[in-house]
């Protein structure tokens, strides 16, 4: 039977790519591989602290822990009492006459 | 090179032997190339992806642990390398039979006509064709098509070199299968 499945799969082994012979890297590639081969050896991980996706996974964590630190002033100036500074003020004053 | 003697050869590169560390760059560089010429389309310059895959194996070799062969782990940092790079592509629209060339309409009317093999002076035009089949998919998929048809590899030999889970692999390359099937059937409509 000559079906579109056999036409494709019949398409594919003949498109099918022979062995490439061995490729020569460029100049200079094999200086700069060994430059990043001892670069990590140095950070002795495999990958640099500046590397673009953990930094910005860094910037998103110390956003948030920011905004979650934050969160206890923000929600303290939203208090609509308007005396609620006074007292705070008047307690503290107290406090600090009452040190010895 | 075995994945032993990559081993062996990491061990004497973490020792200081730098020699050691370029036999396996050299051992790598063959195949990043075959892979990045095989899944970057023809207009993007392959050579400077081929240099980003490899600085990227050299940079993390440290992190090869040996648990699977070394040469999947390098063709997931090149799959990967290459699917940043065209993701961002546009969709190429539907194939149509005047796309084709005179070759390729022959690979076609071999294809309909008889159900023997394609002879060896159909092969560059039946490598074009599927190149133009292919290029209608999403990226990842169009990988997955090459890795699956044209370089012959297992569900498990392909989950290993790109991460991708086997159902993933299995839903995917069934949808990509069933889209190269409109795509070619809207050829076999066209012909006269």
């Amino acid at each position: 039977m000559n079906t579109i499945n056999d036409q494709l799969n019949r398409l594919f082994r003949a498109a099918r790519a022979t062995p490439e012979g061995l490729a020569m890297p460029p100049f200079g590639l094999e200086t700069r591989a060994l430059a990043a081969w001892r670069e990590s050896v140095l950070t002795g991980a495999g990958v640099p602290f500046w590397s673009g996706a953990l930094l910005f996974r860094g910037l998103i964590l110390a956003g948030l822990v920011m905004l979650v630190s934050l969160w206890p002033v923000i929600n303290q100036t939203s208090n609509t009492d308007p005396f609620a500074e006074y007292f705070q003020l008047a307690d503290s004053t107290v406090q600090v006459d009452n040190t010895p | 090179m075995t994945d032993a003697e990559v081993t062996a050869c990491l061990v004497r590169g973490r020792a200081g032997d730098e020699k050691a560390i370029l036999d396996i760059f050299h051992y790598m560089y063959p195949h990043v190339t075959r892979l990045v010429h095989a899944n970057l389309p023809a207009r993007e310059s392959a050579e400077d992806l081929v240099q980003q895959v490899c600085m990227k194996v050299m940079a993390n070799l440290h992190q090869f642990s040996g648990k699977v062969p070394f040469l999947h782990w390098v063709s997931r940092i090149a799959v990967n390398t290459c699917l940043n790079q065209i993701r961002h592509e546009k969709r190429r629209p539907e194939l149509r039979l005047a796309d084709l060339s005179e070759d390729e309409v022959m690979v076609v009317e071999h294809l309909a006509t008889t159900a023997n093999e394609l002879d060896s002076a159909d092969q560059v035009g039946a490598a074009e064709l599927v190149a133009k089949l292919l290029d209608g998919l999403r990226p990842a998929d169009r990988i997955l098509m090459k890795l699956l048809y044209l370089e012959g590899n297992t569900i498990e030999e392909i989950s290993s070199m790109t991460g991708w889970s086997r159902t993933m692999i299995k839903v995917r390359a069934y949808r990509a299968r069933a889209q190269l099937r409109r795509r070619y059937l809207l050829l076999m409509k066209e012909k006269p």
